[in-house]
């Protein structure tokens, strides 16, 4: 088996009682875009400045294009960050934050020569001699990215680079820089906590909860088979139900009783078992139909969405069941009262449910 | 809102009546004084006193002490206020105190003190011994090693203070940038921490020379008479040989010193700032 280009083994990090990476492994191929996913506070800002140096893990070790850099000081990693809140020096003008890691590297007209390309990279060239303090947000984040590429990392870490910018401006930067990461050929690990973010940019997103990797996948599987009933909750809307399993039938299909009637799902699960059925809300349809699950729950809103309508509807749960629909909804669907809703079994993802928490 | 702006001015009135009664007009008389003639203005007093070859020693002795002072209590405390900005929680805390406290000790104390420690029998001299240095006991008080040493004791807090200001406002991650960019330990601290701190040290220098250039007391206590400044020389013409003529040139030459002095270091401050 070939080496992935960077390997994070078993990496885990306390500070103080507080176990902020509990067992981390993650493996980067050459070239590839990986985003971590997480809720705030998970470890991911953690994680990435222990691949790049600026952290110690307490156990576990990275390697990177075969050579082991655990004890690697940063400066000697050849790991490139972006920083979440930009970090430019704010004594320098725009060119020489871009040209700084160069310095002493290359010969003082080469430096120039490749600043000024990476300027041109990032649209940046009017701005040269510029103080960074006098840049917008969207700029500083233009500048944070040509200054780490400049000196041409083998991996490029970006720590929630956009989450201070508005939405619009958000979605440019984010087809900006994966052509540009594409045209270099760089390896990259973006933070995020955007599950939009990371299914736009990624080849694979890792889902992160609580110091662990849940789940590292392609965003199609990610979406379409989640591991956990985290990743499950984390990527994408999901309706959930609670239930028991109460049988088997042929085919590897289990049943299970919920509140809202039995429901038949594909599973490898033991009878008596406690489980949590997620379903997608484009899986859901209106109707009932045979060798489909069919429920029939309160409709409680309606909500226009442009292209897309959203259904939703009283739930035993503490969520609201949720059906989504590009097509023309049925006539004469009123808030109160209980309409026929199904999907197909298949559809149907099952999780283990944690009985004690 | 232009009358808001002018009633601005008028909170300044205070100060200004002050300073005109207490400060100007004595200073006024000072510099017109010093250029008075037996026929009225005249240069004479500055040319008989600039063409004494014991004037230049004493503006010598004047600006190398000043100098030294100046330049022991940037080494020294370059490093504290990175310690003080660095610290957190009590250590912070009680570093602070060490260094603000002892500004509410007068300098004639922290002066007596010094001559105890300074002394054949103090506990350099002891400890010097001690360690195989020197080899007998001797006298670091009324030297120019134990007024300059002294001196900087004095004036450290001036020069920790204005560095800690502006160390504080500096973002940790940039040092963490600079790594990240493959910059070893020793250029990031010359490519980025030195130029965010030069501010602070330019107005750190200029605190200390001014207060260490115009100082009276220390010298008089840990030198001695026979050791002459620019203050210590105004000083002894006003007080005891009654010179008015000669202290008010001294103290118009100490006075044109510590105005270029504040001029020089404010231009450099706005140069080294070209972004601030
Ligand atoms: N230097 C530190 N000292 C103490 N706790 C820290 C430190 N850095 C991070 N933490 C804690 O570790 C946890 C994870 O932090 P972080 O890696 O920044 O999460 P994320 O980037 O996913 O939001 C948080 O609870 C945070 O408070
Ligand atoms: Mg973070």
């Amino acid at each position: 088996m070939i080496e992935p280009f960077l390997e994070v083994r078993n990496a885990r990090k306390n500070f103080g009682p507080t176990t902020v990476l509990d067992g981390v492994t993650l493996g980067v191929t050459r070239g590839e875009f990986v985003s971590l996913l997480g809720p705030s506070g998970c470890g991911k800002t953690t994680l990435l400045r222990i691949i790049a140096g600026l952290t110690g893990a307490d156990v576990g070790d990275v390697r990177l294009d075969e050579q082991d850099i655990t004890t690697l000081p940063p400066h000697k990693r050849d790991v490139g960050v972006v920083f979440q809140n930009y970090a430019l020096f704010p004594h320098l003008s725009v060119m020489e934050n871009i040209a700084f890691g160069l310095k002493g590297r290359v010969a003082k007209d080469e430096a120039t020569r490749i600043a000024a390309r990476f300027l041109d990279l990032v649209h940046m060239r009017d701005f040269a001699e510029r103080s960074v303090r006098a840049l917008s947000g969207g700029q500083q984040q233009r500048v944070a990215v040509a200054r780490a590429l400049a000196v041409a990392p083998k991996l490029l870490l970006l720590d929630e680079p956009f989450s201070a910018l508005d939405r619009k401006l958000r979605e440019t930067m984010q087809i900006e820089l994966k052509r540009l990461l594409r045209e270099l050929g760089t390896t990259a690990i973006f933070v995020t906590h955007d599950q939009d973010e990371a299914l736009v940019m990624s080849d694979r997103i890792a889902v992160m909860n609580q110091g662990r990797i849940e789940q590292l996948d392609t965003p199609q599987t990610l979406y379409h088979a989640p591991a956990t009933s985290f990743a499950l909750q984390f990527v994408g809307l999901s309706t959930r139900i609670s239930g028991q399993v109460i049988g088997h039938q042929d085919g590897n299909l289990i049943l299970i009783e919920t509140r809202h009637g039995v429901v038949c799902a594909p599973g490898n699960f033991a009878r008596g078992s406690q489980v949590i059925i997620g379903i997608r809300p484009e899986r859901i349809s209106f109707g009932m139909l045979d060798g489909q699950n069919s429920i029939a729950p309160q409709l409680t809103d309606i909500v226009f969405q442009g292209a897309r309508v959203q259904v939703h509807f009283a739930s035993a749960e503490d969520e609201p069941i949720i059906l989504e629909s590009s097509a023309r909804l049925p006539t004469n669907l009123a808030s109160g009262e209980a309409v026929s809703i199904s999907w197909a079994p298949e559809d149907t993802l099952v999780f283990p449910r944690d009985v004690s928490a | 809102m232009k009358s808001d702006r002018s009633l601005v001015g008028w909170l300044a009135a205070p100060a200004v009546f002050y300073l005109t009664i207490v400060y100007a007009l004595p200073l006024t008389w000072l510099l017109a004084r010093s250029m008075m003639g037996p026929e009225g203005f005249s240069l004479v007093l500055f040319e008989e006193f600039l063409g004494d070859p014991f004037s230049w020693r004493v503006i010598g002795n004047t600006l190398r002490i000043a100098g030294m002072v100046t330049i022991l209590c940037l080494l020294i405390g370059y490093p504290v206020a990175f310690a003080l900005a660095r610290a957190r929680g009590v250590v912070q805390v009680v570093l602070l105190a060490a260094i603000i406290l002892p500004l509410s000790i007068g300098v004639v104390v922290k002066a007596f003190a010094w001559q105890i420690v300074l002394r054949r029998d103090g506990v350099v001299s002891q400890f010097l011994v001690g360690i195989g240095v020197w080899s007998e006991p001797q006298r670091l008080l009324f030297t120019e090693i134990g007024l300059v040493v002294g001196a900087a004791n004095v004036f450290l807090p001036f020069m920790i203070l204005p560095i800690y200001s502006v160390v504080k406002l500096i973002d940790p991650r940039l040092m963490e940038a600079g790594a990240t960019l493959g910059v070893s330990p020793v250029s990031r601290f010359f490519r980025i921490l030195f130029p965010l701190t030069l501010p602070g040290i330019v107005s750190g220098l200029a605190f200390v020379f001014s207060l260490a250039v115009s100082m009276f007391v220390i010298p008089s206590l840990l030198i001695g008479d026979r050791f002459q400044t620019l203050a210590t020389l105004t000083g002894r013409s006003f007080l005891l040989m009654r010179n008015e003529a000669l202290g008010s040139v001294t103290a118009t030459v100490l006075l044109v010193l510590a105005v270029a002095i504040v001029l020089i270091s404010s231009l450099l401050a706005r140069r080294v700032g070209r972004f601030a």
